[in-house]
Formats: C-alpha cells, structure tokens, sequence
C-alpha cells in the first residue's frame, strides 16, 4: 500500500509540469477561444457583447470563409496525395543502409528541419518573375509565368503553395515510410518473393497493405500540417490572388490583424479545431484495427 | 498542439523589416514650459520603428531628460510594435506616449474611450514663440486625427503620395515630366520604345496603386468630393463615372503594355528596387521613397517626386496633393499623461521639427519646419504641397478594412484581366454597400 502510494507521487511528481505547460498553453487558450467566439471584440479595451451564436451565423453566410474552406480542403487532398505518393516513393528509392542512401535521406530531410517561414522566403525568390530560378524554368519550356508572376497568377498561385508544402513536408514522410518499410519482416519479403510477388504486384498486395499503421500516423500528420497551414500562404501569396490561395488560417489572421474582428476570428480558430478534431478521429477510427498486426517484424 | 504552433505562429509572424537611418540626433535646447511645473516619475513611449527609426525620438527624448532631471524616460519600439501594444491597451497597461504604427486600429482604440482627448492640451502654449500648441500644427493635417471633432491623436511627419522618376535618366533621354494623362501615354510609348519599363508598381501591395493611381485620378475626374463621397460610403460613389474612368485608365496602361511585366507580383521593395536600378522609368510611392531605398540605390541613381499625371479634361484640381500621417497618441490609462504630452510637445517644436526633417528627409506636420534649405528629396514634395490648393487624405482603409481588402482584391483580378473596369467598380460598390448596412461598423466621415 505504501508502496503504490509513493508510487503514485512518484508519477505525480514528474507528469504535473507537462499537465501544467499543457494546461496552461493548450487548455486554457482553447476554453478562451471558445469563449471569445461567442463575443463582439476588438481586442483593443476590455469592452466585449456577447452575442451568442451571431459570430458562427455570419461565418457560415460568409463566401470568404466557404472558399477558404475549400481551398484548405482541395490543398489537402492534392498536397496530401503527392506528400504521401512521393514519401512512398522516395522511402522505397533509399530503402537501405547504403551511404548513398543515408545521406539522401538526410537531404530530403533538410526542408522539414528549416522554419516554414524561411521554406517559404526561399520558394518566393524561386518564383520571382524577374529572377527567379523556378520561373526561368518554367519559361524556357514555354510557360507564360512571368506576367503577373506565379505567386499572383490565379492558373499557378494555388499550385506553387501546394508544391512548397509539399516541398517542406516530404522529409518527414519519406522517414515516416522508411521506418515502416523497415517494420516488414524479411521473411514476408522472402516469401512474397518465392511466390513470385515482385515490383508493383508485391508493393500492391504485401508493402502497402503492411504499412497499415504508418499510414495512419501520416494521414493524420498530414490534416494537422495542412488544416493549420498559415506561414507559407501569408509569406509567398497573402492568400491571393484575390482569395485564390485563402486558406482557413490565412482568413483567421486577415480578421484579426486587419479587420480587428477577435471575437469572428475566434469562431473561426473553433470551426478549425472542429474540423481537425472530426477529421483526425475519422482516420483513428478508420485505421484503429490493423488487420496487418501480427504481420510485421 | 500543432493547431497551437499555427496559432502562435499567428503572432509573431513574419514582419516587414524596418530600415533604421541610424541618424545622430541632437534636438536643440528650448524651453518647454511643462503646464502644470514639474514632471517627475518614470515615462515610457512605444514607437514604431519604421524606415524613420526610432533614434531620433530617443535622442529627443534624452534632451527633455536634461530639461526635467526628475523623470525618467525609455523609447522602446518594433517594426511591429502594434501587435505588442494591443494586448496592452486590452489589458489596461498601455505606455504613456506611443506611436503605434500603420498595424494599429487607432480609431477603434478612439472610439473605445483609450485615447486621451488632446484638444485642451493644444490649446495650451506652444513649446517655443508666442501662441498656442494647436497654431503650430497645419489645421488640415491636424483634422486627420479626429473623430467626431474629437482630437484623439496628433500628426508628426507627413507623407505625400505621387510618382517618382530620375531626372538623370530622364534628361540623358530627352523625356519631359508627364504632367497629363495624355502626356504619360506619348512619353511611355517613348520608354518603351527605348526597351524600357515605363511604369512599376508595387502589385503584391495594391493599395499602393490605389492611392497612386486610381484615387488621385478619380480625384482628377470628379474633384476631391468625388474621392470624399466613396470614403463617406454615398450610395454609387464607388461606381461612379470618375471612379470608373480612372479604373480605365489603369486598365488602357496594362494593355498598352505600359506596366512592367511581373509588377503584380512584386512587394514594394523589390518593385522600388527596380525603379532605382533604372529597369522602370516610373513608380508611384509616397516620400518616404528615398529613406526605404537609400542602402539599396546605386550611387549614380537619383529620384524626384510629381504629381501623378491629371486627367486631361477633367474637373478636379491639378495641384491637389494626397497626403498621409502615422499618428501619436497618449492613452487613456497611461500612467504620466502630463509628461506624455508635454515630451510629445517638445518632439513638435518648431527647432526639432525643423532638425526631424533635415535628418529624416521627409515633411512635418508643424508650420515652417520645411523652411531653409531641405534635403535634395524633398524639395519638390514640399514645394509641390505648398503650391497645392487643395489636400486630401486616404481615410477609409483604416475606417473599413474590409472594403479596403475587397479592393486590393478587385485591383489584383482586374490586372489579371478576370474583370472589366465596370466589374471592378460594381464590386467596390458592393463591399461598400455592405459596411453602410453594417449597423457594428461606425460610420465616419471625411
């Protein structure tokens, strides 16, 4: 009895400053937010209106919103497709204990290691129509990119956020898909092979089908990054042009340092933390039972 | 905890970087008669720090130290000092004296009762002569910062808007200064002929072609009511003829091609680095050109300001002049109010208004600070608004964001050619229309 008590204190001891950082930084923030939606504030004196659900109703009539929405959701299923298609892919090119292959996977690294700020300052001067290197390219193949520039070009704009995003996140998921690769028992390889299971048929039935729990992690990594994805939009787009980039994040910080609007952007920051909260334990749920669990090494 | 990050991220995100002239003030010695005697105790002034510094107010404020050995003073500030001063004045713990910045909602901080009223302190003596605080401000500058006759804040330098080109470049070429519409078409097919851009512009910030193009031309078709009626929100101001035709001109110079090729995309400096590099003959920006550009310009470039080009024709005033301020304050909850606006009197005398703009090249709100002999930059800006008839000031970007960005907004597509002139004008007049229904947005007027 002593034991466990002393125990307890013990555990008590050393979890209390992560659950007080945690509450304090995290917790009490979130009540906050919750809180303010439900008010008319310009953040600039202690005046505030409870209005009730007003914030929410004007929200949900607001365009803005619903195209931000969209735009956040659209970068989600393309960056997230081509992140998790090259993680993959990359994971499996540098499969291994080479050198080679070691450092290529620290290169593939090296953007998700620098602040998304800096990856996004680096994409801007890449996709400068005077001198940016990308666009230079992409015109000596024959691209009109150079008028008014990718960045402010509603056919590109969109598809330069998606490719620095994708740019900066890769590292991590081709990590992400090396540990799971490297989960595989050799024996279910040995087999597979033995079975004439080679290339994409073996990728296809055995290594994706194995990597049931990697995926998860990633999918969820991915909502998470993308869902709340503000510095490279703010940075290379401002979410233009003319709303084309507007992600639900980028709207956020627009009605708080422009518009003054605390309580709106408030409701904002709840719809974002309801939407990554229903989508994060719609994939935990999807993937909870590995049907591949005793498969792996 | 991601969603937190991002949320943090918020806060400290990436600022533009101001550019500090690292001067060597020294403010001359004047006798600041304190109205009430003697100032004691600790005073603090938050200021933004942007292509002016901040050196020259602590400078200042280490003079009126010596004036008054019992108080205490710090000059502190940021590029981006307002979104550390926000939660402060929400918190009631804002400094004494502040210059918070264009980030700042200054009228929102007005009309929530966080502003001292400075009128009675204007109509108290002036630091130096005969007179009061308030004879030594230019009137209409001063009206700037009111609200419902009301003096909230109080002007400092001052800002005008037009276009800049090198005389240099222009005399080797033989190219005369466009002082009509018409004139700007002739020279820029002239310019382009040369191989050269004829107009920049700073496109990832298109309130910059707003105030340098489409409201001085709306002002040149339709007089400064016009450019007034759409700050007052008047039903159809936004869509009006001078307001469409002005937006038509701005759309006869991209198809002409008479716009450098990549200018929607570029922030101002980078736009302005063009200009001063000699890759485009002309760009619109207000007078703080030189200050912002002078670490970057090659040392053979030179650059002066005119007016932007009028509208041949039309019934507005050729001499009128866009002018701007960033805006002082003392808060409500300050601590030493007395010695807040008594040190912000000394920063307004005559003397180091006069040593302001020798040093930071740029105009003051106080009368005669522009007389003797002014750095190069300034001389047709300051001759150009004193020969000026007329003044008028860009006002609603401030009153209504929102109708602010929905244009910003609207000029990016038009460029883009996604819209006609008329289809950007029905859209500002939508946005305008749905800020006059707002019964939560004050209304102001001109």
């Amino acid at each position: 009895m002593r034991n466990t008590k002393g125990r307890n204190a013990f555990i008590f001891a050393f979890l209390s400053p992560a659950v007080l950082i945690y509450a304090v930084f995290l917790v009490w923030p979130l009540l906050q937010s919750f809180q303010m939606s439900m008010y008319r504030w310009r953040g600039v004196s202690r005046n505030r209106k409870f209005i009730g659900a007003e914030n929410f109703n004007n929200l949900f009539q607001d365009p803005v919103f619903w195209k931000s929405l969209q735009n956040t959701g659209t970068l989600l299923v393309v960056a997230g497709i081509a992140t998790i298609a090259l993680g993959v892919l990359l994971a499996h090119l540098t499969d291994g204990d080479g050198a080679v292959r070691k450092f290529a996977r620290a290169i593939y690294l090296f953007p998700q290691v620098i602040s998304l700020v800096a990856v996004a300052l680096i994409w801007q001067f890449q996709l400068n129509p005077k001198y940016g290197l990308v666009t230079d390219m992409l015109f000596r193949l024959g691209l009109p990119v150079r008028d008014p520039g990718i960045v402010r070009d509603p056919r590109y704009a969109f598809s330069a956020i998606a490719v620095a995003f994708v740019w900066h996140a890769l590292g991590f998921f081709v990590l992400l898909f090396s540990a799971g690769l490297k989960q595989i028992s050799g024996e279910i390889k040995e087999a597979s092979a033995l079975d004439g299971s080679e290339g994409w048929h073996r990728f296809r039935h055995v290594t994706w089908p194995l990597l049931w729990s990697v995926k998860r992690t990633a999918i969820t990594y991915l909502l998470i990054h993308i869902l709340t994805v503000f510095a490279l939009v703010f940075v290379m787009t401002e979410g233009g042009p003319d709303r084309g980039t507007e992600t639900i994040v980028s709207y956020l910080y627009e009605q708080i340092a422009k518009n003054g609007q605390y309580g709106y952007a408030s409701a904002l920051a709840v719809v974002v933390f309801g939407v990554s909260m229903v989508a994060s334990l719609a994939v935990l749920a999807y993937f909870r039972k590995d049907p591949t669990a005793g498969a792996r090494a | 905890m991601k969603f937190v990050v991002a949320l943090a991220s918020i806060a400290l995100a990436a600022g533009l970087a101001g550019c500090n002239s690292g001067s060597t003030p020294e403010a001359k010695e004047t006798t600041t008669p304190a109205a009430g005697g003697k100032l004691t105790g600790a005073l603090e002034v938050q200021a933004f720090q942007g292509g002016y510094g901040i050196d020259f107010y602590q400078a200042s404020a280490k003079q009126f130290e010596k004036q008054h050995p019992d108080l205490k003073i710090t000059v502190e500030g940021g590029p981006r000092v307002w979104e550390s001063l926000t939660p402060r004045f929400a918190n009631g713990n804002p400094p004494d004296l502040t210059f918070p910045g264009w980030g700042m909602k200054h009228w929102d901080l007005a009309e929530e009762d966080q502003l001292v009223d400075l009128g009675p302190a204007l109509d108290g003596k002036a630091a130096e002569g005969e007179g009061t605080w308030r004879d030594t401000f230019d009137p209409q500058i001063l009206a700037l910062g009111q609200l419902k006759g009301v003096q909230y804040t109080l002007p400092y330098y001052v800002m005008i808007y037009g276009w800049w080109y090198d005389p240099e470049v222009f005399k080797k070429n033989g190219w005369t200064v466009p002082k009509t519409y018409s004139e700007l078409l002739t020279l820029s097919d002239k310019i382009k002929k040369k191989g050269m851009a004829p107009i920049t512009f700073q496109g990832k910030y298109p309130y910059y072609m707003i105030d340098g193009m489409l409201l001085p031309w709306a002002q040149s078709i339709g007089g400064i009511d016009a450019v007034n009626a759409a700050q007052n929100l008047e039903e159809g101001a936004w869509n009006s003829p001078a307001m469409l035709q002005a937006t038509e001109r701005i759309v006869e110079l991209k198809q002409k091609g008479f716009f450098q090729e990549g200018a929607t995309s570029m922030s101002h400096t980078e736009a302005q680095q063009e200009f001063v590099q000699g890759k485009a003959a002309m760009v619109p920006c207000g007078s703080w050109l030189f200050s912002e550009m002078k670490k970057t310009m090659p040392a053979t470039a030179k650059m002066e300001y005119f007016l932007p080009p009028f509208i041949d024709g039309g019934k507005g005033d050729p001499t009128a002049v866009l002018i701007g301020i960033e805006p002082w304050m003392v808060p409500t909850e300050a601590k030493n109010k007395e010695a807040a606006i008594e040190l912000f009197k000394y920063m307004t005398s005559l003397s180091v208004a006069k040593k302001f703009v020798q040093e930071k090249g740029t105009l003051m709100a106080i009368k005669g600070s522009d007389d003797g002999e002014l750095p190069d930059v300034l001389k047709v800006p300051s001759k150009t608004l004193r020969e000026s008839k007329a003044v008028y000031s860009v006002q609603f970007r401030h009153w209504y964001p929102t109708l602010s960005t929905e244009l910003e907004n609207g000029l990016t597509s038009l460029l883009n050619g996604q819209i006609s002139a008329k289809e950007f004008c029905d859209r500002a007049e939508a946005a305008a229309d749905k800020v006059r229904k707002d019964p939560n947005i004050t209304k102001h007027k001109v």
